[in-house]
């Protein structure tokens, strides 16, 4: 197994009106994150938050390419990002002990915080197509370039791990340097993973280990 | 954390203990058990917020030392507003220094301040007093301010500091304000009531004013002979000879002071000191006993001297004597002015500060019990009785919002 400190690229916020950030996702464009009442768009280039969606957000956030996936409370709500409207919900598989959520190959991955899982689930009925053990509470999930990324966060220690999504077994980790927590987590398809940064308000690049240390700007 | 801990986190945070008990009612997990702790704290019970914070505190991991100082702080918060004294100071101590040491400042700051309203509540009000001062009370939140403000602001008055209180009162308001709790901005008014309430009377040549807190501390630093009836001390400016113990003594002090400047008769004496109905001459020999007594215990003060009806008092360097007294004197008025002290009193001790049975203690106490007069801390041999504090602090919950460490 590999084993790094994370590298941080670059800090945005806290932003006002945000006390915490509890899931967040990438766009291609924008890096989209949820505050408990809100998904706020942050360009990643200039740090400004540019527009944001009244909508329960308490958990992971998604992009499956044209919508938003958003978790609230024991539900997942699919959202329409240019009206802001909520389109379609479906069951949450851990029943409101859901945290991470990331959209690839036509499933939504859902981590499951205290039951250390991730589930992969139809985007359209949340029915579970299979589950992946892990070895720590599962605070974001992300997919990029086949390697399933995971954070993970409990009381002083974060890191982000790279698994192996047949076994569940540990490839590389990155460690969040001390006080630093990981609450949501997407890969921009690059060089770098944002990650949501809890009661901190914050959103974080960290470097994807092989990459240039930029953020990407497209 | 996970959805339905953030979601029942962000109700208890907006003041909607059922939301947040409604998402996580059934769960198990140690976040889950502390933001049911919370919840039934604020819904006001007691037993079972305090049963599930113990569980959750046990239930964290030992990754995850902030949660349980977190459940620690919200615990003795819980114990003090239910009055449950006989809590752990340790506890929340260890507690404090382990937020201390994760960089958790507001949540050390409001253990910090619990630990001194719980020091103010059992009467340990120097220890109280050190702990503030050395104590910042700007990063914490709103709600936690207040606390603070009325604790500096209680110890302001037991101290008769009326400026500092004042202002500390300000300080509060402005914090309740903030906070935006009309439950509180009533705790604070309710409060601040005592600078503007007569809390004493001063009784001079026969004729008596009620005196506001301010007008007490002027009275007393005036220079004047000031017979405290509310304390049991004699004092004049900085200089006090306390008589606490010593009845029949403050009684004889505190007729001489009534009738200044003229004497007081035998009878009199006689009749305030040892409630004699006439003056024999055993008593009229215990009394000259007594005044020789007094005369060494106000010996910096005052001049005793025998007149041909009875006894007058001569200050030494100060120009006028007034008695200062309790507004309202009362049967039990003995026992009070003792407790008035602000420190814990045990029912023995009282006895002896009385010259009376244990048993007439107990009785006085179970009913200025009963119309909460007094308050009792501690069970059995350990009970000890205090008056309630002059200005409280909150006796609403000011819990930190959601609690589960991230």
């Amino acid at each position: 197994m590999k084993r790094a400190a994370a590298e941080i690229l670059r800090e945005y916020g806290p932003f006002p009106g945000v006390k915490t950030v509890a899931g967040v996702t990438f766009d291609g464009e924008k890096v989209w994150f949820a505050s408990g009442d809100k998904l706020n768009a942050l360009d990643p280039g200039s740090g400004a938050t540019l527009r944001s969606i009244d909508v329960a957000a308490h958990a992971g956030t998604a992009f499956d390419g044209r919508h938003l996936y958003q978790i609230a409370e024991e539900r997942i709500q699919k959202i329409d990002p240019q009206t802001g409207e909520v389109i379609a919900t479906i069951p949450a598989p851990g029943n409101g002990g859901d945290s991470g959520l990331t959209w690839a190959e036509g499933s939504l991955w859902v981590g499951e915080y205290r039951a250390r899982k991730i589930h992969q689930i139809d985007p359209e009925t949340g029915k579970v197509i299979r589950t992946i053990e892990t070895k720590r509470v599962v605070t974001g999930v992300t997919w990029v370039d086949g390697e399933l990324w995971h954070g993970t966060w409990e009381g002083d220690e974060s890191d982000l791990r790279r698994i192996d999504p047949a076994t569940g077994e540990v490839l590389q980790t990155l460690d969040m340097p001390p006080g630093m927590g990981v609450s949501g987590l997407e890969s921009d398809g690059a060089g770098c993973f944002f990650c949501g940064g809890g009661n901190s308000g914050k959103v974080r690049a960290v470097r994807r280990p092989g990459y240039a240390p930029t953020v990407a700007n497209k | 954390m996970d959805s339905l801990i953030n979601a029942a986190g962000r109700a208890l945070a907006a003041g909607d203990p059922l939301g947040a008990l409604k998402r996580v009612a059934l769960r198990q997990d140690a976040a889950a058990l502390a933001l049911r702790g919370i919840a039934m704290a604020q819904l006001g019970d007691f037993a079972k917020a305090k049963t599930l914070l113990k569980s959750a505190a046990r239930a964290f991991s030992p990754r995850e030392a902030v949660a349980r100082a977190r459940c620690v702080v919200a615990e003795a918060e819980i114990a003090l507003v239910s009055r449950d004294l006989g809590w752990p100071e340790k506890a929340l101590r260890a507690a404090r220094a382990t937020l201390d040491a994760h960089g958790d400042r507001v949540n050390a700051a409001y253990a910090g301040s619990i630990e001194a309203r719980r020091l103010i509540l059992i009467g340990r009000l120097d220890e109280a007093e050190r702990l503030l001062a050395g104590f910042d009370p700007a990063p914490l939140p709103p709600v936690a301010r207040v606390a603070h403000e009325l604790a500096a602001a209680g110890i302001a008055v037991r101290r008769l500091r009326t400026k500092a209180a004042r202002s500390a009162f300000g300080r509060a308001s402005l914090a309740a304000y903030e906070a935006n709790i009309p439950a509180l901005r009533a705790e604070v008014e309710a409060a601040s009531l005592v600078l503007n309430t007569p809390v004493g009377r001063k009784i001079a040549q026969a004729s008596e004013t009620l005196l506001p807190l301010d007008e007490v501390e002027t009275l007393l630093a005036s220079g004047a002979l000031v017979i405290d009836a509310c304390r049991n001390v004699v004092r004049e400016a900085d200089t006090v000879v306390s008589l606490a113990t010593r009845p029949v003594l403050f009684a004889l002090a505190r007729t001489l002071a009534e009738a200044w400047p003229a004497d007081a008769s035998r009878e009199t004496l006689l009749r305030r000191a040892f409630r004699a109905r006439h003056a024999d001459e055993s008593h009229r020999a215990r009394l000259r006993v007594e005044m020789g007594r007094l005369r060494a215990e106000l010996g910096a003060f005052a001049e005793i001297n025998a007149t041909a009806a009875g006894f007058a008092l001569t200050p030494l360097g100060a120009s006028e004597v007034v008695v200062l007294a309790p507004p309202v004197e009362e049967e039990h008025g003995a026992v009070l002015a003792f407790l008035a002290d602000g420190e814990s009193w045990s029912s023995s001790a009282l006895a002896i500060a009385l010259g009376a049975s244990a048993r007439t203690v107990q009785r006085a106490m179970e009913e200025l019990s009963a119309e909460k007069k007094v308050q009792a801390i501690g069970r059995g041999r350990a009970r000890r009785w205090m008056m309630p504090p002059v200005t409280g602090f909150p006796t609403v919950l000011l819990l930190p919002g959601p609690l589960p460490s991230d």
